[in-house]
């Protein structure tokens, strides 16, 4: 359901099968505790699996990018369906989708943190 | 063509999985396009979600029943519960409102429901339950695709 790995200081978050409010409240601590082991600078949610998510998705990504605030985090979304992407606009989280490979969005990462 | 079905389950987080596959079989005989079953699956999701969370607070016992109909291209559902009401519908239905952000509860339910959906109406009472009913058109089943 959830793959959580950490490449470099960016945790990389695959989620798939069906995002829903019990699957969210049984992956929320896991995704938390990976947020707080130590330096993290990003999250990137690759929803490039998921086959369906409701608004316990947008909770689950709004709890997270709470947990990462205290560390500047940036958070991006990539590959949401069509879908899932109406429901990140209506949530304001569209300028958080990036289409692409999980490489290329931590190169972005990267530019964001290193280059400002 | 013209179908009916009601369909009644305890407020148990599990059955939202039950709800949602449930009604896309029910829907399957429209030949919806992909987008039209996962916007259907979102709706119902969302209903149901709120029916088991905040009607009946995840109790285990008291039912949720979702009745629908189709009707040509139109699928018409309510999905009711005669739990704990919601005290003011109109705070409910705006974006980012929620009465369970510990939860972390978006408060974009009804605003999903609204967007994907061709009308919605919510009749509530506090201590009597609620009744959300909407209605989807699907794109109409032409001859070429009744041939694949």
């Amino acid at each position: 359901m959830a793959d959580i790995n950490q490449i470099d200081d960016i945790v990389v978050v695959t989620l798939a099968g069906e995002l829903d409010n019990l699957q969210a409240n049984r992956i929320r601590s896991t995704i938390s505790s990976s947020i707080f082991t130590g330096k993290v600078r990003g999250i990137i949610w690759d929803l490039s699996r998921l086959g369906f998510m409701d608004s316990a998705g947008i909770g689950l990504i709004l709890g997270r990018m709470r947990d990462l605030a205290p560390y500047n985090g940036e958070t991006f979304i990539i590959n949401p369906s069509p879908t899932m992407e109406k429901i990140f606009n209506f949530s304001g989280l569209g300028s958080n989708i990036r289409h692409g490979s999980v490489e290329s969005v931590i190169g972005e990462i990267g530019g964001v943190l290193y280059e400002k | 063509m013209r179908n009916e079905m009601t369909l009644s389950f305890v407020a148990i987080e599990e059955n939202e999985a039950l709800a949602r596959m449930a009604m896309t079989c029910f829907i399957t005989p429209l030949d919806p396009t992909l987008e039209e079953i996962s916007e259907f699956k979102t709706i119902v999701s969302e209903a149901v979600t709120n029916a088991i969370i905040h009607g009946y607070d995840c109790d285990g016992t008291s039912m949720v029943t979702i009745r629908a109909l189709i009707d040509g291209n139109k699928v018409s559902m309510t999905v009711e519960d005669q739990g704990n009401g919601i005290f003011d519908v109109e705070q409910a239905m705006e974006p980012m409102f929620t009465t369970k952000p510990l939860m972390e509860r978006s408060g974009m339910g009804f605003t999903i429901m609204e967007s994907f959906s061709d009308s919605l109406s919510v009749d509530s009472s506090i201590g009597n339950g609620t009744v959300v009913r909407f209605e989807k058109m699907f794109s109409p089943v032409t001859e070429a695709s009744r041939m694949r």
